[in-house]
């Protein structure tokens, strides 16, 4: 074993470098966002797009947070989001369960059907959904853009965690039902622990998505004071002047949340290893 | 005895009822909405009229149409390539102790939280046919020949554009691969090298099926997001130069918003639907055939 | 680790619900923004106002005017929301349609106002124009633009003109005169570009920048008549005056290399540091290109008309107008009439007339400050036997998507023109029928 180490480590370094080397490739364009948003909009004009800095400049983060209003479109956001995330994991594990543990009628038509409403564009559903959203009178409130974000994400969520669920190995949960277990306890108490990692996935992904998504909060909300940090972003497009270096302040200003949500979850997505082997 | 068994068959529908009721309401509805629209001359604003099948005859005579679906196709290939592997890799490279693994691992998945809006600027920047990135690069190196109008050109804006598409691709499906291989029992792994399989036989032999099920995800998601793709396309070219790197989906959002014709980008989505359940059912039906019953 | 997180998630869970149950439920008409007044004992009135100036210097002065508003009526709360440019134009179909659409929204005068006037999605202000006296501080042209069958349904705002913008330094370095005619523009661009300096600037990823020079090149060439009838349908775009405007007129400058290279990679804004550092010289455009100009060089730039071809032909501009509606089921709109009163007034169309540099309709405002540029843009416009208001304005949205991008393929590919106006013209006989 220990001879077989050291031959692969002339191996491990160059993945590393070549991983480190393609890691920083990927990161070109978000450092040039984060440079650029050091800059002025007159710099950007003068001197070209993707140059340094002539001198460093917080001016547009500010502008962005006092004048882009990020300040009271970022609670928005985290207002839609959360509830959202939690309802569509919760509802869609539930779903996933029965497709992925029990045979039934209809099992398959029900798993087609999930997988189905993910293939429109969701663009086309933006004026039939705002029809129903407008009948229900939850037009321009938090909870039309909630309901419809849980729903449409719940087709792709149900299908992942319904084949992450599949790979538990199945007397786990025999046993369980032996031991009595209601099918309720079992869900909560061996399934969801068991994938976790596919959830922890699921939760940066959807958070990801809900978090970024604005096409919807323009057509569901026509309130300023409700909308989320993206469509708030939005609106410093103008129709001939924008400040993109605002947008782009703000912008990774709005990508702070998101990736303290990776940072935190992701722990879960390889931990999984060492809780297999506690079994 | 009797009773219980029945109540049990009743099981999967009460897990199911809340969540497919929710579905049906909000995304079903709308979308069996969407197909009657696709049979009326709807603007968004009037009553729409039925039209019968109108819509799908002009479509199949619009030449825009082929092009957004040839662009498609092109995508599709592409997605279910480059970033599948290149993901698939880097989980299976980062699944493992590597020093600063949630340094790359943050790095990769940056492009997913990076609004839209701003990646497709950053990039129409790198693209800058006189003073971008890729240019000046391959200006310096004495590639001159090769510093092309990455997004004025027809012949290479879609591909530029989906470059972007797989920069941001590979992030995450390496976060769906590396939680499928979270799953995986260390075990099995551990018992395959005790048999004498060297690192590629136990990746081929015994992880890879480990990871049918995830596989299957991330190939169903790829071909639905690479035919549905929209957001790269409408923030760097909306589908210019003159519809050369249009998509369907960009296609169905100008004749929808952009020239108020309702009804005809619904039958653009129908269609674009009924492609997408072409290639999903084809690889759906043949992967669930092969999966084990429990 | 496993309880721990499981204690987390149930953790955001409860936070999550909590958040939703807090989320205050907006109900519709009640401004959710807080008001800073504590619990007056005379409920507000409320007017809601969405607006799409959404570029900046623009959108600044829309907040002040809204401002000045509730300052002069404290018992109006106006909760106004910006939304972009491109958004508002999507989101408008929702918003007039919405059981409970907002009161005031901006728009384009002419004819996409017209399309929703008819739909009955517009309200009657004829009263307003009434009481305001519009009917007489308003020019005629701008009370035509808002009337429908005798009733005006529509409040013109400022508005601005196109032209040739140039660089003085530039000019004068090369001891250049503005060009008044066809002959003299292309004299100094072939003067430009034998010191190496592109001639012309523009950036058409976006389409409508290669519009401006069709409007131009054809109502110059066939004068404004025939191009207004093209834009609504009633010409035909295969007809040999059309060819003519693209392989006499514009096919020269694209092969002669006066327009920079790879046009299509640019947004409008994109291509101004051309402009800006010297590689280029002149950019047709509307005024607003002063505020996307670098500040300190914003003083270097001139315009002057587009050069005049055929001096037979009556001469035509392109100046767009934007303004204001009521929607015809607005909740509120006593309130809304009030406030539109006032945007209408000589007070706000000062304020927007010196804080933009843009012109006014009302005929009171005091033009003894204008600025030279605005003098200028107002004697170029006064001296125009026609104004258009601009391609994808006068003709209908899906032709003029059509139409541009025949023009983008013109472009790159000028041997084809026989075949783009052939698809022109298949689409415009689809659209406005035969």
């Amino acid at each position: 074993m220990s001879v077989k180490k050291t031959f692969l480590s002339p191996w491990r370094s160059l993945l590393f470098f070549v991983i480190l080397l393609a890691t920083l490739v990927w990161l070109l364009p978000f450092v040039s966002a984060i440079l650029t948003s050091m800059r002025s909009n007159d710099d950007i004009i003068t001197r070209g797009f993707l140059a340094l800095p002539r001198q460093i400049s917080f001016n547009s983060y500010k502008v962005a947070w006092t004048r882009g209003g990020l300040s009271h479109y970022l609670p928005n956001s985290f207002i839609i989001t959360i509830p959202s995330l939690v309802l569509t994991l919760i509802l869609s594990s539930l779903s996933a369960y029965a497709l992925a543990r029990f045979r039934f009628r209809g099992n398959r038509l029900f798993l087609y059907m999930y997988v189905g409403g993910m293939m429109l564009p969701f663009q086309v559903l933006l004026l039939p959904v705002f029809r129903l959203t407008d009948a229900l009178g939850l037009y321009d409130t938090y909870w039309g853009l909630i309901a419809f974000h849980t729903a449409f994400q719940l087709g792709f969520c149900t299908f992942l965690l319904r084949n992450y669920m599949r790979t538990v190995p199945g007397e786990i949960l025999e046993a369980a039902r032996i031991d009595g277990c209601s099918e309720l306890r079992i869900w909560a108490q061996i399934m969801m622990p068991l994938t976790l990692p596919a959830i922890a996935a699921l939760a940066t992904l959807e958070f990801t998505w809900i978090f970024n998504d604005y096409l919807l909060a323009i057509v569901l909300l026509r309130t300023d004071a409700l909308k989320p940090v993206t469509a708030g972003l939005a609106t410093l497009q103008g129709q001939y002047v924008t400040d993109w270096t605002v947008i782009v302040a703000g912008a990774l200003l709005a990508t702070i949340p998101t990736v303290l949500v990776f940072l935190f979850l992701q722990r879960y997505f390889i931990e999984g290893l060492t809780l297999g082997t506690g079994k | 005895m009797a009773r219980r068994i029945n109540l049990s068959r009743f099981v999967p529908y009460f897990f199911l009822i809340i969540p497919l009721l929710i579905y049906l309401i909000w995304v079903i509805g709308p979308t069996i909405y969407t197909f009657y629209l696709s049979l009326t001359d709807w603007d968004g604003l009037s009553q729409p009229h039925f039209i019968g099948f109108q819509n799908y005859e002009k479509l199949f005579r619009d030449p825009v149409f082929y092009i957004s679906l040839k662009n498609n196709i092109k995508w599709l290939i592409s997605f279910i390539t480059i970033p599948v592997v290149a993901g698939l890799a880097l989980a299976m490279a980062l699944s493992r102790s590597i020093p600063g693994e949630r340094f790359f691992k943050a790095g990769f998945y940056s492009p997913m939280v990076l609004s839209l809006v701003v990646s497709g600027l950053i990039w129409s920047w790198m693209y800058h046919p006189a003073n971008g990135l890729i240019n000046s690069v391959l200006r310096s190196v004495g590639l001159d020949f090769l510093a092309k109008g990455w997004l004025s050109d027809k012949n290479l804006v879609i591909w530029a554009i989906i470059v972007v598409a797989i920069w941001r691709q590979v992030g995450y499906v390496m976060v769906l691969y590396l939680a499928g291989l979270a799953g995986i029992n260390p075990a099995l792994i551990d018992a395959s090298k005790i048999d004498g399989c060297n690192a590629w036989n136990t990746f081929r032999h015994v992880i890879l099926p480990l990871l049918t099920p995830v596989t299957v995800i991330v190939v169903v998601i790829s071909i639905i997001d690479s035919l549905r793709a929209f957001d790269l396309v409408s923030v760097m070219t909306r589908g210019g130069p003159y519809n050369s790197s249009s998509v369907l989906a960009n296609f169905m959002y100008i004749e929808a918003f952009n020239n108020y014709k309702m009804g005809y980008g619904a039958a653009i989505s129908v269609v674009l639907f009924l492609i997408s359940l072409v290639f999903i059912l084809f690889y759906l039906t043949r992967v669930l055939q092969d999966e084990l019953e429990y | 680790m496993k309880t721990r997180l499981l204690l987390l998630l149930s953790l955001v869970l409860l936070l999550g619900v909590a958040t939703a149950c807090v989320a205050p439920q907006a109900p519709a008409g009640q401004p959710v923004e807080v008001t800073k007044i504590v619990e007056k004992p005379v409920a507000k009135q409320i007017v809601i106002y969405n607006s799409y100036m959404s570029d900046p210097a623009p959108r600044e002065a829309d907040e002040a005017l809204v401002k000045m508003f509730m300052e002069q009526n404290p018992d109006i709360e106006v909760v106004h929301s910006t939304v972009a440019h491109e958004d508002f134009k999507q989101a408008i179909r929702a918003y007039l349609t919405a059981s409970t659409p907002p009161d005031v929204l901006t728009w384009f005068a002419g004819n996409r106002a017209r399309f929703f006037i008819d739909k009955g999605l517009i309200m009657d202000i004829s009263d307003v124009w009434e009481e305001q006296g519009w009917n007489e501080t308003y020019p005629a042209g701008f009370r035509a633009l808002s009337t429908v069958d005798g009733k005006q349904y529509f409040l013109p705002a400022s508005w601005y003109w196109w032209a040739v913008y140039y660089s003085k330094s530039t000019f004068e370095k090369y001891g250049l005169q503005e060009p008044q005619t066809w002959e003299e523009f292309l004299q100094v661009c072939e003067t430009l570009k034998a010191n190496g300096v592109t001639p012309l600037t523009i950036g058409t990823k976006y389409r409508w920048t290669a519009a401006a020079w069709f409007d131009y090149l054809n109502m110059r060439v066939n004068g404004p008549e025939f191009h207004i009838n093209l834009m609504l349908g009633k010409e035909r775009y295969d007809d040999p005056r059309v060819k003519k405007v693209f392989t006499d007129y514009w096919a020269p400058l694209i092969a002669n290399g006066y327009f920079i290279e790879n046009p299509a990679a640019y947004s409008w804004s994109e291509a101004i540091p051309f402009m800006a550092n010297g590689e280029a010289a002149m950019y047709l455009m509307g005024d607003f290109i002063r505020d996307s100009y670098p500040q300190e060089q914003v003083d270097d730039l001139g315009f002057f008309r587009f050069p005049i071809i055929d001096p037979n032909v009556p001469v035509g501009e392109d100046a767009p107008t934007d303004g204001w509606f009521i929607a015809a089921k607005a909740q509120h709109p006593e309130a809304a009439k009030k406030l539109l009163a006032f945007f209408g007034s000589k007070e706000a169309q000062q304020y927007m007339a010196d804080t933009l540099g843009r012109l006014p309709t009302n005929m009171e405002v005091d033009t003894s400050n204008f600025t030279d540029a605005q003098r200028q843009g107002l004697d170029l416009i006064q001296k125009a036997d026609f104004v258009a208001q601009f391609y994808d304005r006068d003709t209908t949205p899906e032709m003029a998507d059509v139409g541009m991008n025949g023009f983008m393929e013109f472009w790159d590919n000028p041997d084809s023109i026989d075949d783009i106006l052939a698809r022109l013209e298949a689409k415009r006989a689809e659209l406005f029928g035969e």
